[in-house]
């Protein structure tokens, strides 16, 4: 991905595999804005319909420029929403809900994540959405699911982590299960299993010309993303352990800690030795090849079992280790490791900079910004962010002039109205 | 109904990283060939186990993420059986791999080689670190992928380790990311006849699910913390956090904006049978007019109200305390949500077995496995796609179960293929 203008403008005239695809979104908050955004980024021209009477949770968030109240400079909302049209209407009164209507007309798919009762109030239910459009592609991702005892069960991503299992089955078991410190699920489980849905159903419209409704709950995605202790569960009766930062089938695998600096306190590195050469290696690498001789972890199962001791040899050795001098030695030893990265060090980290992987995209309010790039990249039909997020009601006068049709004065009337607000 | 991708052959040749980007592709319709060394895939033999079911096939993580494809035996270090893997994937739509630059390129299976074979081909790359870069041959495991996303510093409490998430989650995301670009690609490829490369980082996969954090190191300069659940609060709200039940625990987001609050947990109190004083004044009124997060917050600033403010707090969370750990997860988090209370309940595994909604649902598969004589209970997929739904065809392969069936498919007489299979076992 380049930002640089002149590169812009070739690369923009490159095919996406989704051109000429019409999206209406209706989704909110996380999980569901980072999907169209994927669709968008492949190519699609996505709509998103907001409205100024109820904006989006995320464009009040943090984190913001500090003293700026603006709906348009939060980053939340701005990295998740990259590259979408927005349209404000309020689609509770009846002009706005006609003019919603106009929109399915037009749309090829169409994704909300409000809970049912929602969809029932703004009038979009699939039944309503199937008579306007009988070829739509519509998804519909409540948290629970469109049926069973607690579709309309509430939440935001907190909860459905602790409801689909991340919590319990991440952390150690001395500790309550508190959870990984974000909505995990709605950042690429639960988004990106909504993409595959949608082009899979894309597939199938465009073989077939049928569309589909798409019930897609949100506690099941996260499960399925989730589901080894469950299967282990259900066929073999296996408890799980909270384990931590192990796994079953390896040792050592965790983090350690690292000399701390002063430009970097609380360094850690992780490493992970999945069979007995990887944790030759590592022994030579950390400079006590006499570890990987050593009667109690010369092989897995004896690591295993002495795993504890283990941890506290690494342990005792790390802290006076330089971290990222030695993740160099035990990667140049062919040793999975690497450090524990801030965000910072993220966006600074050298690999992600040579491929590119963030995007640097000018705002009209929110200035030049990082912008999360693609998890997938295609060679021919590029993934890519050709601008940045949308103010709130940024393509109001856009959309409804060239999609629904409407003449300056209607549209200046229906915006005096607060229809189009 | 046909799967969505029922006219496909995907061959896979992925390490861990990549088994669930098959499953997901085979779930939707696609005939996934996995192809593995002799010895088979190294998941195979992971703990926990299929109790009374030998090594290689009684891998509960394998058995999981594999089902719905069938197992091909090739030794790709032997230029003959390479021979054969080509001719596979001119057979085929899709490849899923997990090399890494070099692995490709000491086996001689390079871009150009498979193009070679396959010049319309989907070549999936689902790997660590991507294709280029500085560190593109670097060893992965999934942690590493936690750690260099900027994911696992978010995990954990102040005074202990970075955590990684549970089951994989490098592997997951990169996975995840793997099937829609696959999808993706092969849209363009139904209307234009034209392959080409899909290519995922695990470490990119995940770095999405930083939350906010790289954007408040972006707009604010300040790098997020791991805090044990409290989100940064110094103090603790009442209806806001994790509580213990009688049987684990809940957590509930009551005293925000959304849902019914502070009242929707008086209201579960209720429901319950359970007494207390917080239904009389004076703390009916102050809960009434201040049980509001950013009230709260606001007025804890000021030094001269906070100390009061911090007593009454103390009470109400004493009263919650008390209630909830004589009561059942699942009452709680069932009678909290009927009074629209933003409630969740800690879910185990066996919760999750057992749950009202996914049975209601019927989201759990159930399908014999002969070859492990056992019927298995499979988690159900990620959607539910009314038109085209997804399905559970098949069990997880045996190693190399259709070395013979596939290699008689791709043109090998069946004798021949009989015995190469037959040499292998």
């Amino acid at each position: 991905m380049t930002t640089s203008g002149d590169a812009r403008e070739q690369v923009a005239a490159r095919p996406r595999a989704l051109d000429g695809v019409k999206v209406l979104d209706l989704t909110w908050f996380g999980a569901g804005p980072i999907g169209m955004r994927t669709i968008a980024n492949l190519g699609a021209d996505v709509i998103r319909v907001e409205t100024q009477k109820r904006p989006d949770g995320l464009r009040i968030a943090p984190p913001r420029p500090v003293g700026n109240a603006s709906l348009n400079v939060g980053g939340y909302f701005n990295n998740f929403n990259a590259e979408k049209r927005s349209i404000t209407i309020d689609l509770t009164t009846e002009r706005g809900h006609e003019l919603g209507i106009e929109l399915v007309k037009w749309a090829d798919l169409f994704m909300t994540n409000m809970t049912g009762r929602a969809v029932r109030q703004i009038g979009m239910t699939w039944e309503a959405l199937h008579d306007a459009n009988p070829g739509i592609i519509a998804m519909y991702q409540p948290m629970q699911g469109m049926t069973g005892p607690h579709a309309e069960f509430a939440g935001f991503g907190a909860v459905l982590s602790t409801i689909c299992g991340v919590n319990y089955l991440s952390g150690f078991a001395a500790n309550d299960p508190v959870g990984v410190g974000t909505n995990y699920p709605d950042y690429v489980v639960n988004p990106i299993h909504a993409v595959i849905a949608l082009l899979a159903a894309l597939r199938h419209k465009r073989r077939t010309g049928e569309g589909q409704l798409i019930d897609m709950s949100q506690l099941e995605s996260s499960v399925a993303a989730f589901s080894g202790p469950v299967f282990a569960w259900d066929n073999a009766r296996v408890e799980h352990e909270r384990i931590g930062n192990r796994v079953p089938y390896a040792a050592p695998h965790g983090a350690f800690r690292c000399a701390d600096t002063a430009a970097r306190p609380d360094r850690w590195l992780v490493l992970a030795c999945l069979d007995d050469a990887q944790w030759e290696r590592c022994a030579t690498a950390c400079g006590h090849p006499e570890w990987s001789v050593d009667p109690r972890f010369a092989t897995l199962a004896e690591r295993k079992r002495n795993e504890d001791a283990l941890e506290a040899t690494l342990a005792a050795w790390a802290e006076a280790q330089d971290g990222a001098e030695t993740v160099a030695r035990l990667q140049a030893a062919a040793v999975p490791a690497a450090l524990v990265l801030s965000a910072s060090e993220v966006l600074a980290d050298e690999h992600l900079g040579a491929r590119g992987y963030f995007v640097y995209l000018d705002h009209a309010e929110a200035g030049r910004r990082a912008y999360d790039g693609s998890g997938f990249q295609l060679s021919k039909t590029p993934v890519e962010l050709r601008r940045a997020a949308p103010l709130i009601g940024e393509h109001t006068w856009e959309i409804a002039s060239d999609v629904l049709g409407l003449s300056p004065d209607e549209i200046g009337t229906l915006i005096a109205e607060q229809v189009l607000y | 109904m046909a799967g969505s991708l029922s006219d496909l052959r995907i061959v896979e040749t992925c390490g861990p990283i990549g088994h669930y980007a098959g499953r997901l592709l085979a779930d939707l319709g696609a005939d996934v060939i996995k192809v593995e060394p002799p010895r088979g895939d190294p998941a195979r033999r992971y703990a926990p186990f299929l109790p009374g079911v030998e090594a290689p096939e009684n891998g509960l993580q394998f058995i999981l993420l594999n089902a719905n494809k069938r197992s091909v035996t090739l030794d790709l270090e032997r230029p003959e059986e390479r021979a054969l893997f080509l001719r596979l994937i001119a057979s085929a739509d899709v490849l899923l791999d997990s090399w890494q630059p070099h692995e490709s390129a000491r086996l001689g299976l390079t871009e150009a080689a498979l193009l070679a074979a396959k010049p319309d081909l989907v070549r999936t790359s689902i790997t660590g670190w991507g294709l280029s870069g500085p560190h593109a041959d670097w060893a992965y495991a999934d942690i590493v992928a936690q750690a260099a996303s900027g994911v696992m510093t978010l995990a954990g409490f102040p005074d202990g380790p970075p955590e990684q998430i549970a089951d994989h989650q490098g592997h997951r995301a990169a996975s995840i990311d793997a099937a829609a670009g696959t999808i993706a690609a092969l849209l363009h490829h139904d209307a234009t006849g034209e392959g080409q490369r899909v290519e995922v980082s695990a470490q990119e996969a995940l770095s999405m699910a930083q939350e906010t954090a790289m954007m408040f190191a972006d707009i604010n300069g300040i790098d997020r913390q791991r805090t044990g659940g409290t989100g940064g609060l110094a103090i603790r709200i009442p209806g806001i956090g994790l509580y213990a039940a009688a049987d684990g625990w809940v957590y509930m987001l009551a005293a925000g904006t959304a849902g019914s609050g502070f009242q929707g947990v008086l209201a579960t109190m209720d429901t319950l049978g359970y007494q207390s004083d917080l239904r009389e004044e004076p703390w009916a009124t102050f809960i009434l007019e201040s049980m509001n997060r950013a009230l709260l917050l606001q007025a804890m600033a000021d030094p001269e109200q906070a100390l009061a403010l911090a007593r009454k707090l103390e009470h109400i969370e004493s009263v919650v305390v008390d209630c909830f750990t004589r009561y059942p997860k699942r009452d709680l988090y069932e009678i909290g949500q009927q009074h629209r209370l933003l409630i969740g309940m800690v879910s185990t595994p066996e919760d999750i077995s057992t749950s009202p909604q996914l049975n209601a649902r019927d989201w759990f598969v159930e399908i014999d496995d002969p070859g492990r004589g056992r019927r298995l209970r499979y988690p159900g997929p990620p959607w539910q796609l009314r038109g085209t739904p997804a399905t559970l065809r098949r069990p997880a392969p045996l190693l190399g179960e259709h070395t013979a069936e596939v290699l008689t498919e791709i043109g090998v007489a069946a004798g021949e293929a009989r015995a190469f299979a037959g040499r292998r076992a």
